[in-house]
């Protein structure tokens, strides 16, 4: 598999923080892959480090091919992280022609062609100071994709923008990886958006990684029963703790092959069976299994 | 890679229009405006004022542009330009921490590269200015021969000519030692304010310096406060271009104590900052 980040036992120590904790990750080219991670886990920091932005503690990692700093490496990648700031006095296309200068050189032709792709072309020479987040947001996505990178990371990239404005960015990011050929990642804490846009994710805690994969993949193995059946209390007995109620229905979080011996029992016990179907877990559901469960224990015991 | 970071400065700065008037323009309009005043005013009050003025302002032959040249030349590093020049050069020196743009720039260049993108994007500024003073001081003589009657001339002799490249730049080594202070405390503090107040601090401490070490036996002559005050080494620098008596009062060496002592201001402050941002976390600009 080719890849387009390695990293090794990267960490990144603020103090006694550890932002970062010995990751090792290997982002395929290709595609869009999703990093996810509650606050602090540890996402702003990687990004910051694979732009030379700050230098890690201990670890190494490539980019590109090339060592995180390598010039050569680091013009085939483009960028946004966090909300993106831009000099006051500038309109958007000044902001553009700035970084196209800064970046080695890009028509204005592509400038107005990547100001119309992100919606801007109306505000193009209105200065950013008057900029809400979400303009902000698209003219940081423009500057980062302007130069044609290989490779893009995108840290949050429709924080604070409307919803017909996800949608675009939603498509947006999706045609670069399929029909530019563009390797995406993507941090979000929008889940049911990484879900839709991304074809990997990993799932970050603590400046480690926990879980990576496919999405399919992770989400799959959180399939589980959903049964309508009455009555619910002699079901419930039957199922015990492996069953929980979720509304009318009891939802039991069984292997596929233990289903046919748990239906058997239900039925042998009495219970009427009105539907059973699988359901897939979303990727949320991954994720609080993954992280939120703790979080919410330690924020409650700091608390 | 060091022609974008000049190129993508350049850009900026262009569109920074404040930044612009206030480090290039205003010291020049404001020259030539109060210099106008200071001619009506003086022709207005000329039996009165007779005797207190320089006679070379009101009376005497023609006034030679030539020569009035040559000698703003010498005057471009005036503390005036040096404090309205420096409100460029600080922008330009920590416009990526106040704006939080570092992370728009710094990871498709070197760092080396990125500051000295600026400092020959200040170093453009102190041409700008340069030029701007240039062109006052011409309106001011054009404005002073016409409200005096004086008639115009311009000479400039091949040793005027060297003497005015020379001076020109001296006071341009001058202008830009005193704002590697700022650049320096640009990138230790992130602070446009402290690239802003350090060069003043220092420049200050600076001039009084010989006052302080005179009295401690340190000689006057000797290389110590030349080296530890930028601004003497300029005085010799300019003396020794300048010729005539003050120039065979100088000490001995005094070129290669002025051309060492620039040299160093420039050249410590410069790449001290580099290997300070060299290791600097762009965590938070």
């Amino acid at each position: 598999m080719e890849t387009v980040i390695d990293i090794r036992g990267l960490t990144k120590t603020y103090g006694t923080v550890k932002a970062l904790d010995g990751l090792t990750l290997s982002i395929p080219r290709g595609g869009v892959y999703g990093i996810l991670g509650p606050n602090g886990a540890g996402k702003s920091t990687l990004f910051r480090t694979l732009l030379g932005l700050i230098r890690p503690t201990e670890g190494v990692a490539t980019v590109m091919g090339g060592r995180i700093g390598d010039p050569a490496s680091m013009r085939r990648m483009g960028s946004m992280i966090e909300t993106p700031r831009f000099p006051p006095f500038m309109t958007a296309r000044q902001v553009l022609e700035w970084l196209a200068r800064a970046h080695g050189g890009v028509s204005s032709a592509e400038i107005d062609n990547w100001l119309q792709r992100v919606g801007l072309t109306e505000a193009a020479n209105r200065r950013v100071k008057g900029f809400s987040v979400g303009m902000l947001q698209r003219l940081g996505v423009a500057a980062a994709l302007m130069t044609k990178p290989d490779l893009v990371i995108l840290d949050e990239p429709t924080s604070g923008m409307d919803p017909p404005g996800i949608q675009e960015m939603r498509a947006l990011i999706r045609s670069l990886a399929d029909h530019d050929g563009v390797t995406v990642i993507l941090a979000s804490h929008q889940l049911q958006e990484v879900q839709r846009v991304c074809d990997r994710v990993a799932i970050f805690n603590k400046g480690k990684v926990i879980t990576e994969g496919r999405v399919s993949d992770l989400t799959a193995s959180g399939e589980r029963l959903r049964l309508s059946v009455t009555p619910l209390a002699k079901a419930m007995s039957v199922l015990g703790d492996r069953a929980t109620l979720e509304g009318d229905a009891l939802v039991a979080a069984l292997p596929r092959g233990e289903a046919a011996a748990a239906i058997k029992a239900l039925v042998e016990g009495g219970v009427d069976i009105e539907e059973a179907r699988w359901i897939g877990a979303d990727l949320e559901d991954v994720f609080m299994s993954e992280t939120g469960w703790t979080g919410v224990q330690e924020q409650n015991r700091a608390g | 890679m060091l022609a974008d970071a000049i190129r993508s400065e350049t850009y900026r700065l262009s569109k920074n229009r404040t930044a612009l008037f206030w480090s290039v323009l205003f010291i020049p309009i404001m020259g030539v405006i109060l210099a106008t005043l200071g001619f009506v005013v003086a022709k207005a009050n000329e039996a009165k004022l007779a005797g207190k003025l320089p006679p070379d302002m009101m009376k005497g032959g023609p006034l030679d542009l030539g020569m009035a040249l040559v000698k703003s030349a010498g005057d471009f590093a005036n503390p005036a330009i040096l404090m309205f020049v420096l409100i460029g050069a600080a922008t330009i020196y920590a416009g990526d921490y106040r704006w939080e743009t570092w992370r728009l720039i710094s990871a498709r260049n070197t760092r080396p590269n990125l500051l000295t993108g600026k400092v020959a994007v200040v170093g453009l500024v102190i041409v700008l200015a340069t030029i701007a003073a240039l062109i006052s001081d011409v309106i001011a003589s054009v404005i002073q021969a016409a409200v005096f009657g004086r008639p115009l001339t311009f000479s400039m002799t091949g040793a005027a000519a060297t003497d005015f490249g020379l001076l020109t730049l001296t006071s341009w080594a001058r202008i830009l030692q005193f704002t590697m202070l700022g650049l320096l405390a640009a990138v230790v503090t992130r602070s446009l304010l402290a690239a802003l107040f350090a060069p003043l601090v220092i420049g200050v401490a600076q001039f009084f310096l010989p006052q302080l070490l005179l009295p401690m036996g340190v000689r006057p002559d000797g290389w110590l406060l030349p080296l530890l005050s930028p601004g003497m080494a300029t005085d010799l620098l300019k003396a020794a271009i300048e010729g005539g008596a003050s120039a065979a009062q100088l000490p001995d060496h005094a070129v290669l104590k002025g051309v060492l002592s620039l040299a160093f201001w420039i050249g410590v402050p410069f790449a001290a900052a580099v290997a300070w941002f060299n290791r600097q976390d762009l965590s938070k600009e």
